[in-house]
C-alpha cells in the first residue's frame, strides 16, 4: 500500500458518502506509520521493536458536532464502513455539495531528510545506543543503571476534505534519549536528556549519543550532592531549553483554542490584553526547520506557520485547529493535530517559546541574591481553567549572593500561569528548544518547548527541607 | 483469528526462527462526549492488528503490524527475526511455556452488545445534567465523557500456549468547572462497570459537581506538618506510581525504593495491598496476560509488611521463580512489561466522619497535581501540587489550594495510622482503594 498512490477516486466516494445524510464538513485521513525504536538497559540491547500500522478515518463535522470513524482496514469495504459509521450518527439533515479534489498538494523537503533512517542498517542504531551506554557509564563510578533509546518514525498521511484539499505529508522524526540513575548510600538521583527533529539519521552521530548521555550522566551525579530544597516564595531562575516546559504547561495548554472556545482557560476573552510582563513575546511554531513538534503539513492538512501568540506582554494569539477556527472566525494556524489516525484532530502546540531577550544566564544569576535555579524540570501539570500549575525539579540549585551553590532535590514549583508570565522580570539570549510528547485527551504528539534563561521575581518552592 | 496466528508461526519456522509467539486483538470501541446538552463528539473505532515475538539464541525481537494481508505477515516476521538478530542475548530470556489454566475469570458482560447509540449519548447527556443541577455555581461541565470498549485476545506460540478470550467495559466520568467570586475550582468523578446499567450517571455528575464546588473560596493555608486523610481518587493516584517499584523489573534493574525489603515492614501494620487479576468487578481482570500465564492474586503488603514483587515470565526466571501473571501488554504493538493488574488497598475500616472527628488539625486531601511527574519513584521523594478541605477540631472546614505536599514514599506508608470505610474502584490503573490517614505529612502553604 503506498499512501502517495491511493486511489483518489475512493477518497472522494468517501467523502460524499460520509455526507450524504447531512454534514457540512467531512475528511478522511489515510495513514501509514512505520516506526523501529531501540532500548538499552543494564548494558543490554533490549527486545528491538518496530512495526507498521496502516489505517483510515473519517471525519463529519455538523455545526459543533463531530463524528468519527476509524478502521485498521483500506480497502473500499473499510472506508465504506467507516463513512456509514459516520453518516449515520448525523442528526440534522441536509447536506451539503463535495468539491473536487483538486491536485495534491505537498511540501517535499521543507524539514529536510538527508539520510533516511530505513536505509540505515540497524546494526549501526544498535552502535549508538551502546556508544551513550558507554559515554555515561564513563561519567562516573557512582552511575548505577543507564536506560538509553533511539527511536525512529516514518509516517505518510494523505489527508482529503469536502473544500477540496488533498495534502500529502511524508515525516521522519528521529529521536535520542538517554536516562541515567546515579547512587551513593541510599541517595539515587536521576537525570535525564534527548535529542529528536523532524530529520533522518543525519541529526545522531556517535559524538551526539556520547555527549547526550554523559549530559544525563553528569545531571543525575550533581543531584548526589543534593540536599533537600527550601520551602516559600523566592526568586527563581529558570535555566534555557528545559525551562520552557513551564511556559508550555502553565501557558501553552491555556492558548489551545479548545480550551478558549469552552471558557476554560484563564487567557478566553483576554485577546489583546496584558498577560505577560513587556518584555514577554512569546511564538507557537509548527514551521521551524526540523524542529521536532514540525510539519509541512498539520494532521487536517493547514500548512503549519510561526504564530505570535504573546507580543510585548499582550495576548495576540491563539492556537486553532479547523473545527475552533470555524466555530471562532478565525483562519486556522496549522494546530490541528493527531496522534494517529485512531485520535481526533484537535488543537495542539507545536514548538512553543518564549523568545530570548538581551540579557546573559550570568547577569541574571548575579543580579539574584538569594533565589532557586531550576536548571531542569521533570514535567508537570497543570489545570487550564484556573492556571494553577505544578512543576517537579530535576536538577535544581540554591543561589546565594549571586551565585550557584548546593544542587537541590525534591523541589517543585507551584504557581499559576498568568502571575508567573507578569513577574518574569529578566530574559537572557541564551535561546534553547528541547524535544519531549505532550499527553492530552489521551494522545501524544512530538512537542518542543524552549526558551532563554529568565527570572520570575517571586514563585513558591515546594521542597522538603 | 487462530488461522492467522497459525500462519504466522508456520512463517517463522520456515525462517528458521524455533520459538515464537503471536498475540492479536480485534475491538471495537465508542466514545461519546457531550457539552451543554448536545452530543460534541461520537467515535466509532474498529481495530486489529498483531504483534510477533521471535526467541532466537537468547535474545528476543518484536514486530507488528495492523494489516493481515499475507504479504505483510511475511514481512512482519522478518522484521521480528531482523529484531532478534541486533538484540544482545541473556540468558533468562525464553519463550514462556503453557502455565496451566487460565484463571476463571469472564470479564465479558453479554449486557454492553445490546447497548445503541441513542442509550449511550442519553446516559452521557444525564452525566452532564447532573452536574449542571448539582449547584448553580457549576459554571461548565468542560468534560462529560461516555466509552466503551469490546475485544477479544489471541495468543499462540510454539510451545503450545493458546488461548483467546473477550472483555469488555465501559465507564463515563465528568470534569466540572464551578465558579465563584472570579474563582474557577475543577472536580472530576468516573462511574465504571461492564453494562450501561452498572453506570450511575446521576451519582457520577453530582459528584464531580460537589468535588468542584467544596474547594470554592480555597486559599493557601499556613505550612505545617500534620495528618493527612488522602481521598480514594488521590489514594489511587499515590498506589498507582509507587506500584511501579514494586514490580520485578523495577527491582532488578535498581529502580526500587523497594529493593531489598522483602519481609521487611515498609507500611503502617493496617495496610494490605494485593494484586488480584481475577477479581469479578476489576475492570483489569482477564483469564490470562499478554504471555498466556494465567492471572492470580498476588498479596504485596499485608500488615504492613512487604511480601513480594509482580513478575512476567523473564523476571521471574531471573529470580528463580515463575510469573505471577503480570506480563501486560498495552496493545498488540507492546511488548509485555511487568504492570499491576487492579491493585487493592485494604485494612481495618474506620467510618470516615470518625476518622475526620478525631483529627484535631489535618487536611482532607481531594486533589493532587502532578504525582506523576512530581513523584520519583526511584528515590521515594515527591512533592506535589494539593487541593483540599482543612480538618480543624474535628470538623471539615476552610477550602485550600496552592499548596504543596511533600515528603518519601516509604515514611508515607509507614504513617499510614488508618483507612476509611469508603472503598471505591478508580480507573485509569483499576485501583480499590478507600481513603487513606497519613500522620505527619509536610504541607507547603505560606
Amino acid at each position: 500500500m503506498d499512501v502517495a498512490a491511493f486511489d483518489v477516486g475512493l477518497l472522494q466516494a468517501t467523502i460524499a458518502r460520509a455526507l450524504r445524510r447531512g454534514g457540512d464538513f467531512a475528511e478522511v485521513f489515510v495513514e501509514d506509520r512505520d516506526s523501529l525504536g531501540l532500548r538499552l538497559e543494564d548494558g543490554r540491547v533490549e527486545q528491538t521493536s518496530g512495526g507498521r500500522e496502516v489505517g483510515a478515518a473519517v471525519r463529519l463535522l455538523s455545526g459543533e458536532h463531530t463524528y468519527y470513524a476509524y478502521s485498521d482496514a483500506l480497502d473500499e469495504a473499510g472506508m465504506t464502513a467507516a463513512a456509514d459509521a459516520v453518516a449515520a450518527a448525523v442528526r440534522v439533515g441536509g447536506g451539503s455539495a463535495v468539491v473536487d479534489l483538486g491536485l495534491v498538494r505537498s511540501d517535499p523537503g521543507r524539514h529536510a531528510v538527508i539520510v533516511p533512517p530505513e536505509t540505515v542498517a540497524i546494526v549501526r542504531k544498535a552502535q549508538l545506543v551502546r556508544a551513550g551506554d558507554e559515554a555515561a557509564r564513563a561519567a562516573g563510578a557512582e552511575v548505577a543503571q543507564v536506560i538509553v533509546g533511539y527511536g525512529d518514525t516514518r509516517q505518510k498521511v494523505l489527508i482529503a476534505n469536502s473544500l477540496g484539499d488533498l495534502v500529502y505529508d511524508d515525516r521522519t522524526r528521529t529521536r535520542f534519549t538517554a536516562h541515567v540513575v546515579a547512587r551513593r548510600g541510599d541517595v539515587i538521583q536521576t537525570g535525564h536528556e534527548t535529542v529528536g527533529g523532524s530529520a533522518g539519521f543525519e541529526l545522531l552521530g556517535e559524538s551526539t549519543a556520547r555527549a547526550v548521555a554523559t549530559t544525563a550522566a553528569q545531571k543525575a551525579l550533581v543531584m548526589l550532592d543534593s540536599r533537600p530544597a527550601p520551602v516559600g516564595a523566592m526568586p527563581v531562575v529558570m535555566a534555557n531549553g528545559f525551562g520552557g516546559t513551564l511556559f508550555h504547561e502553565a501557558c501553552g495548554h491555556g492558548l489551545e483554542a479548545d480550551a478558549i472556545a469552552k471558557g476554560a482557560s484563564i487567557y478566553a476573552g483576554k485577546m489583546g490584553e496584558v498577560v505577560a510582563a513587556p518584555i514577554v513575546s512569546a511564538f507557537d511554531d509548527g514551521a521551524l526547520p526540523n524542529g521536532w513538534g514540525s510539519q509541512a503539513f498539520d494532521d487536517e492538512g493547514v500548512p503549519t506557520q510561526k504564530t505570535l501568540v504573546i507580543e510585548d506582554g499582550r495576548l495576540t494569539g491563539y492556537l486553532y485547529d479547523r473545527l475552533r477556527a470555524r466555530e471562532a472566525g478565525a483562519a486556522p494556524t496549522g494546530n490541528g493535530r493527531r496522534q494517529s489516525f485512531r485520535h481526533v484532530p484537535i488543537p495542539r502546540m507545536t514548538t512553543t517559546y518564549i523568545a530570548p531577550g538581551n540579557a546573559s544566564a550570568d547577569d541574571i544569576i548575579a543580579a539574584t541574591p538569594r533565589g532557586f535555579y531550576a536548571k531542569s524540570l521533570a514535567g508537570g501539570q497543570v489545570e487550564p481553567a484556573s492556571g494553577n500549575f505544578v512543576f517537579g525539579v530535576a536538577e535544581g540549585y540554591l543561589i546565594e549572593n549571586g551565585r550557584l551553590t548546593t544542587p537541590l532535590r525534591g523541589a517543585t514549583l507551584v504557581g499559576n500561569g498568568i502571575d508567573i508570565l507578569m513577574r518574569i522580570d529578566m530574559i537572557a539570549a541564551d535561546f534553547d528548544v528541547k524535544t519531549g510528547v505532550c499527553g492530552k485527551d489521551g494522545q501524544g504528539v512530538p512537542v518542543g518547548t524552549g526558551q532563554a534563561t529568565l527570572r520570575i521575581a517571586e514563585m513558591t518552592v515546594g521542597g522538603t527541607g | 483469528m487462530f488461522d492467522i496466528l497459525d500462519a504466522v508461526l508456520e512463517r517463522a519456522r520456515a525462517k528458521g526462527a524455533s520459538a515464537v509467539e503471536v498475540f492479536a486483538e480485534r475491538s471495537t470501541s465508542r466514545r461519546i462526549k457531550v457539552y451543554r446538552q448536545e452530543v460534541e463528539q461520537l467515535t466509532a473505532a474498529q481495530r486489529r492488528g498483531l504483534g510477533v515475538r521471535v526467541f532466537a539464541g537468547g535474545a528476543v525481537g518484536h514486530a507488528y503490524t495492523s494489516d493481515l494481508s499475507d504479504g505483510a505477515l511475511d514481512a512482519v516476521v522478518q522484521r521480528a527475526v531482523d529484531h532478534a538478530a541486533v538484540s544482545d542475548p541473556d540468558e533468562f530470556v525464553a519463550l514462556p511455556e503453557p502455565a496451566g489454566a487460565p484463571a476463571d475469570v469472564h470479564p465479558f458482560d453479554e449486557r454492553l452488545t445490546r447497548a445503541t447509540d441513542e442509550r449511550r449519548i442519553e446516559l452521557a447527556l444525564s452525566v452532564e445534567a447532573a452536574a449542571l443541577a448539582a449547584d448553580p455555581r457549576v459554571k461548565t461541565v468542560e468534560d462529560t465523557m461516555y466509552a466503551d470498549g469490546d475485544g477479544e485476545v489471541f495468543i499462540a506460540s510454539s510451545a503450545g500456549v493458546r488461548g483467546s478470550y473477550r472483555a469488555n467495559q465501559c465507564y463515563a466520568f465528568a470534569y466540572v468547572l464551578a465558579e465563584e467570586d472570579g474563582q474557577v475550582e475543577t472536580g472530576y468523578s468516573y462511574s465504571v462497570g461492564r453494562a450501561l446499567e452498572e453506570l450511575d450517571p446521576a451519582a457520577c455528575g453530582r459528584e464531580a459537581a460537589e468535588r468542584a464546588c467544596r474547594l470554592l473560596g480555597a486559599r493557601k493555608c499556613p505550612s505545617m506538618k500534620a495528618p493527612v486523610v488522602l481521598d480514594p481518587f488521590v489514594s489511587a493516584a499515590f498506589f498507582g506510581v509507587l506500584s511501579a517499584a514494586l514490580t520485578a523489573d523495577a527491582v532488578q534493574k535498581g529502580r526500587s525504593l523497594f529493593a531489598g525489603r522483602e519481609g521487611r515492614q515498609v507500611a503502617g501494620e493496617s495496610l494490605e495491598l494485593v494484586d488480584d487479576g481475577t477479581l469479578a468487578d476489576g475492570l483489569d481482570s482477564a483469564p490470562f496476560d499478554g504471555e498466556g500465564t494465567p492471572c492470580r492474586r498476588t498479596p504485596l503488603i499485608s500488615g504492613g509488611v512487604l511480601q513480594g514483587f509482580l513478575y512476567d515470565t523473564y523476571t521471574g526466571r531471573k529470580a528463580g521463580r515463575g510469573s505471577t501473571g503480570n506480563g501486560l501488554r498495552g496493545s498488540y504493538s507492546g511488548l509485555p512489561g511487568v504492570h499491576p493488574t487492579n491493585l487493592v488497598v485494604s485494612g481495618p475500616a474506620t467510618p470516615l466522619a470518625d476518622i475526620v472527628a478525631g483529627l484535631e488539625r489535618g487536611l482532607l486531601v481531594t486533589d493532587a497535581v502532578g504525582v506523576h511527574s512530581g513523584a520519583n519513584p526511584i528515590s521515594g521523594e515527591f512533592s506535589v501540587g494539593i487541593s483540599g478541605v482543612l480538618i480543624e477540631g474535628g470538623v471539615l472546614t476552610t477550602p485550600v489550594h496552592e499548596v504543596t505536599l511533600a515528603g518519601d514514599i516509604i515514611s508515607m506508608l509507614t504513617n499510614v495510622r488508618a483507612l476509611g470505610d469508603d472503598a471505591r474502584w478508580v480507573p485509569g490503573g483499576s485501583i480499590l482503594t478507600p481513603s487513606v490517614v497519613i500522620d505527619g505529612m509536610a504541607i507547603g502553604g505560606t
